[in-house]
């Protein structure tokens, strides 16, 4: 059984590392050394109290959407990439990573949506309501992005379309085996009835099926919002929540009692989110070692982890979203309404050897297999400065630390003395361990050796 | 020691490559040509290859194989429903989706099956549980985690991915894995977009400078960083040997559509053009795009819109891609199927799409297909409680006539990989292959077998000197000859009493004289 009582003990770099690799995209050696030796609820608290500006929405947001005009509705595309992009490489939050999270769960895509506008505005709703699920699933019912991706904006009294109700059972609240077609069926009815005027998705009672409905076994006059309160009524739906948070967090594969555990937490705080995350990641079971690495990154927290550790989060944005795209992990556009599956499926024999790529380009200050430069945000050249990263770590002037401190930053799990051995040959590149020297000319070079020879190991696409 | 030599011998040890017997399902069977050249050559052309075409989203069967005679079906489609004059006939009672017209020639000309109906019991209408259950060929309440091609993967290589074959076993092209491929050890195929750029990739770096495995031994990373390292691998041993297949292919001798199918099916093309021994080839739309709820069809023409466009995208690839098959001499070794996770239900909905439906027809194409409509034209007036249609044939019974005629695995091995015995029910849809002998080089040799796949006897012509003694012996796929059989001298005609021999392929050994031939039949009840 999962094990949530506290953990007190302050946190040592390890563990820090690890809390901010799960619940942000920057595992930076600064942020993580301003968490060592806090207790872990006093550095939870710092993630999720986080101060974060409130973002001003980008001029278009609420223009009317371009439908007729294809280039003026595309170009508002990467705009809406760029946008998301922003917050996610510059706020080092767990309200960031839930964003990205519900944004998985509640799945749109731009091609299907097309209004960029509404796309926003989904990604907004749920930015602002990321802690708190129930009011999230409640706004996605009438969200125009959502409406448009399952056809809702086209379901009326007499014929009814069933993709939205189907997966809003099967995907966002209860998941298979916890409700029946005719769960489906009925809920398709109950959810007719709305439209989208402008950027909002508007209730029209006189196109709602207002018959009698059975729906999970309650039977009435049944309309949108009796659906949602039937659904949240069931305990399959705080396990559906559980679920997804240790899946996110803790590991991609929980077992039932760990989900009841958390489904308990999440019921008795009423799918209201901070507490519930409160406990698990200050659990015991949070930062046991088998938990260490156990989920594989995404191509988000590839991406953007590393830019972050490299001190390089000024890099161009529109460089980091083509190469989560190259990665299979377009913003805004997932391969179907089940999000991206996650884990296992970002490693195929394409993706790895690209992630290998990528990631040793981009110490070089190049972009993947090839020669052309890295750029920043303002379009100059852009090379991570790794004698400053190393600079930053304490006893930078003996290189079996150095290889022991960057292991630590870069990987997730402990390494072998014979890793450490073979890293420290490689960055040593013929030279005597004794001669090393951080502020020779060749530091530089033999900084990138280790940190291409880390990237390059399986063990770095773990978190 | 230099580094890199330190680092080999520190790293990780070499792949053991081993050779994938060019027969398939049987290890054993190449002792069985011994030195016999005209048997090697059989055996070489039973090196099967099949296209898998996956329409992901749930594709809507009766817009697709339109049942034109049938007033329900335009009274549940009043918008969408395909006007019998704009449809392409098929028969008398079934019409192709107008956009069809490549797949209906490869129809006309006796290539392509139409197998009706196909789903399983207690069809599941999720997408993600629907397309699990066709990767996995599990049953609807089963969850499972291995696909039916890996399990068969398996079969032909048990100790992958500690040792690799010399070529891949299946290919995906694409940057996705599917469930489809996954044995118990992790995929058993490869995924790339493009040859070139895969070769790139996997080339492109630091070399060959590889830090040890960490110990970690079966710990939740242990396994991941395993999981790692065999894909990783694989990718090092196959980018080569896919490179160079693609280059030695030369270029395409037709030109193939635009759409990203084409594409894909191009890339196949090449791959078996230059020499890949890869048995499957897996290839899908990269979304859900058969998920049509909205907007199937144009409200003015419904003949048009976003479904007529994936039928047009399909048809016209599949027919590049034989029509290229033929041209380089492939086209006996390819076959290919479409499948989907579910059709879509009979009646249209209220905004110009279908809902998820139920059972829905499959293709299986190719030179060695038994064209022709496998099983009833829909029944629109007996409909499940949903209002969608009842099974005709399980999807399983189509993957058993895959593996036990198309790729000659036994029955045994068949239910091992299907998780249940499916060959009484497999469909005919495959021919077996005649003696690949050439006719003016001996005067002895078989004209016809069959029925083929035959049930319990097979009636054989060969071509002999009438004044031979001739006899022929059936032989298990490891060579062991389980029974003999007279042929008459003066017509070439035998008749083989096949009762009491299991599902499976099986070779008929000719012997006149002391010429000796082989041919290969397939049983199936």
């Amino acid at each position: 059984m999962i094990d949530l009582a506290t953990r007190t003990t302050p946190l040592t770099l390890e563990d820090a590392v690890h809390l901010l690799r799960r619940t942000t995209f920057h595992p930076s050696w600064t942020l993580a050394s301003s968490l060592v030796g806090k207790t872990p609820s006093e550095a939870v608290t710092s993630i999720i109290e986080n101060i974060e500006p409130p973002p001003t929405p980008p001029q278009w947001a609420n223009t009317p959407p371009e439908f007729n005009d294809f280039a003026a509705a595309a170009r508002l595309w990467p705009e809406l990439q760029q946008w998301w992009m922003e917050r996610a490489i510059t706020l080092p939050s767990l309200r960031e990573r839930l964003v990205m999270l519900w944004q998985n769960t509640f799945s749109t895509d731009y091609i299907t949506v097309y209004a960029g506008q509404w796309m926003l505005k989904q990604s907004e709703t749920i930015r602002s309501q990321a802690f708190d699920f129930k009011s999230l699933a409640t706004s996605m019912v009438s969200d125009p992005a959502m409406l448009r991706y399952l056809s809702g904006d086209q379901s009326i009294k007499g014929n009814p379309n069933e993709n939205f109700a189907r997966e809003w059972f099967e995907l966002f609240t209860l998941g298979v085996g916890n409700y029946t077609e005719r769960d489906v069926v009925e809920a398709a009815r109950a959810f007719t009835g709305w439209r989208i005027s402008g950027n909002q998705g508007v209730y029209n009672r006189g196109l709602a099926d207002l018959g009698e409905k059975t729906i999970l076994g309650q039977t009435g006059p049944w309309e949108w919002g009796d659906v949602v309160r039937i659904t949240f009524e069931q305990d399959a739906c705080a396990r559906w929540v559980a679920r997804k948070l240790l899946m996110t967090f803790v590991e991609f594969a929980p077992s039932v009692d760990d989900i009841q555990a958390v489904a308990l937490l999440v019921q008795q705080n009423n799918y209201e989110l901070k507490p519930v995350l409160r406990s698990l990641l200050t659990s015991q079971h949070f930062f046991e070692p088998a938990r260490r690495g156990a989920l594989i990154k995404s191509p988000a927290e590839l991406v953007i982890g590393l830019a972050s550790v490299l001190q390089t989060t000024n890099v161009d944005r529109s460089y980091a979203i083509a190469s989560m795209t190259k990665l299979t992990q377009e913003p805004y556009y997932p391969p179907t309404v089940e999000g991206w599956k996650g884990h296992h499926a970002w490693i195929t024999s394409s993706t790895f050897p690209q992630r290998q790529r990528y990631a040793e380009s981009f110490i070089d200050g190049r972009q993947t297999g090839s020669s052309s430069k890295l750029l920043d945000v303002s379009g100059s050249p852009l090379t991570p400065d790794v004698v400053a990263l190393i600079k930053s770590m304490p006893n930078n002037d003996d290189a079996t630390k150095v290889v022991e401190n960057v292991a630590k930053l870069l990987l997730p799990v402990p390494t072998t003395q014979e890793q450490r051995d073979v890293l420290l040959e490689i960055m040593l590149a013929g030279a005597q361990v004794y001669e090393w020297d951080i502020d020779a000319p060749s530091a530089a070079q033999r900084v990138k050796f280790l940190l291409q020879a880390i990237v390059r190991m399986p063990e770095f696409q773990l978190m | 020691m230099n580094r890199r030599k330190f680092l080999r011998s520190a790293g990780l040890t070499g792949v053991a490559v081993t050779t994938l017997p060019t027969i398939i399902d049987s290890f054993a069977v190449k002792a069985l040509a011994g030195g016999d050249p005209r048997l090697n050559q059989l055996l070489e052309s039973q090196d099967r290859i099949l296209v898998l075409i996956q329409l992901p989203g749930g594709n809507d069967g009766l817009n697709t194989v339109i049942p034109y005679t049938d007033p329900l079906y335009y009274a549940s489609r009043p918008t969408i429903g395909i006007p019998k004059n704009r449809a392409l006939r098929l028969n008398d009672s079934l019409g192709w989706h107008p956009a069809m017209s490549g797949m209906r020639d490869l129809f006309e000309g006796g290539e392509l099956a139409v197998v009706q109906g196909v789903s399983y019991p207690n069809s599941d209408r999720s997408h993600f549980r629907g397309t699990d259950i066709w990767l996995t060929a599990t049953d609807a309440d089963v969850f499972g985690s291995t696909g039916w091609v890996g399990r068969y993967m398996q079969t032909l290589a048990p100790n992958y991915p500690t040792e690799l074959p010399a070529h891949p076993l299946a290919v995906q092209i694409g940057t996705s894995t599917s469930l489809g491929l996954l044995g118990t050890t992790g995929p058993m195929g490869i995924s790339f977009r493009d040859p070139d750029e895969f070769y790139r990739l996997v080339n492109g770096g630091g070399g060959n400078e590889e830090v040890p495995s960490s110990a970690q031994g079966d710990t939740p990373a242990g396994r991941e960083v395993a999981f790692m390292r065999n894909i990783a691998r694989s990718a090092d041993v196959y980018a080569s040997v896919v490179k160079k297949a693609n280059d030695d292919a030369g270029a395409s001798t037709v030109t193939y559509p635009a759409s990203d199918i084409g594409a894909k099916l191009r890339v196949v093309s090449q791959l078996v053009a230059g020499g890949l021994k890869s048995r499957i080839f897996l290839i899908s739309w990269a979304g859900n795009n058969f998920d049509t709820h909205a907007n199937q069809t144009s409200t003015a023409d419904p003949t048009i819109g976003a479904h007529a466009s994936l039928l047009g995208e399909l048809s016209t690839a599949v027919s590049a891609f034989m029509q290229d098959m033929k041209n380089r001499g492939f086209s006996e070794k390819v076959s290919g199927m479409t499948f989907s996770e579910f059709g879509r239900r009979v009646a249209e909905n209220g905004s110009v799409g279908t809902d998820h439906g139920t059972a829905a027809p499959l293709f299986v194409f190719g030179s060695n297909v038994n064209g022709g409509i496998y099983g009833k034209d829909p029944n629109l007036t007996e409909l499940d409680d949903r209002g969608d249609l009842l099974m005709e044939n399980d999807y399983r019974d189509v993957y058993a006539s895959v593996l036990l005629q198309w790729f000659g695995v036994s029955s045994t091995k068949a239910q091992d990989v299907l998780l249940r015995d499916f060959s009484s029910k497999a469909l005919p849809l495959f021919k077996s292959p005649v003696s690949v002998q050439d006719e003016s080089s001996s005067s002895v040799g078989f004209i016809s077998v069959g029925p083929n796949p035959a049930v319990d006897h097979v009636v054989v012509r060969v071509r002999i000197e009438s004044t031979a003694s001739a006899s022929i012996a059936v032989s298990d796929m490891r060579g062991k000859e389980l029974r003999t059989s007279s042929v008459d001298s003066w017509t070439g005609v035998g008749t083989i009493d096949l009762s009491g021999l299991t599902s499976g392929t099986y070779v008929l050994t000719l012997k006149a004289d002391r010429a000796i031939t082989h041919t290969f039949v397939n049983i199936t009840r």
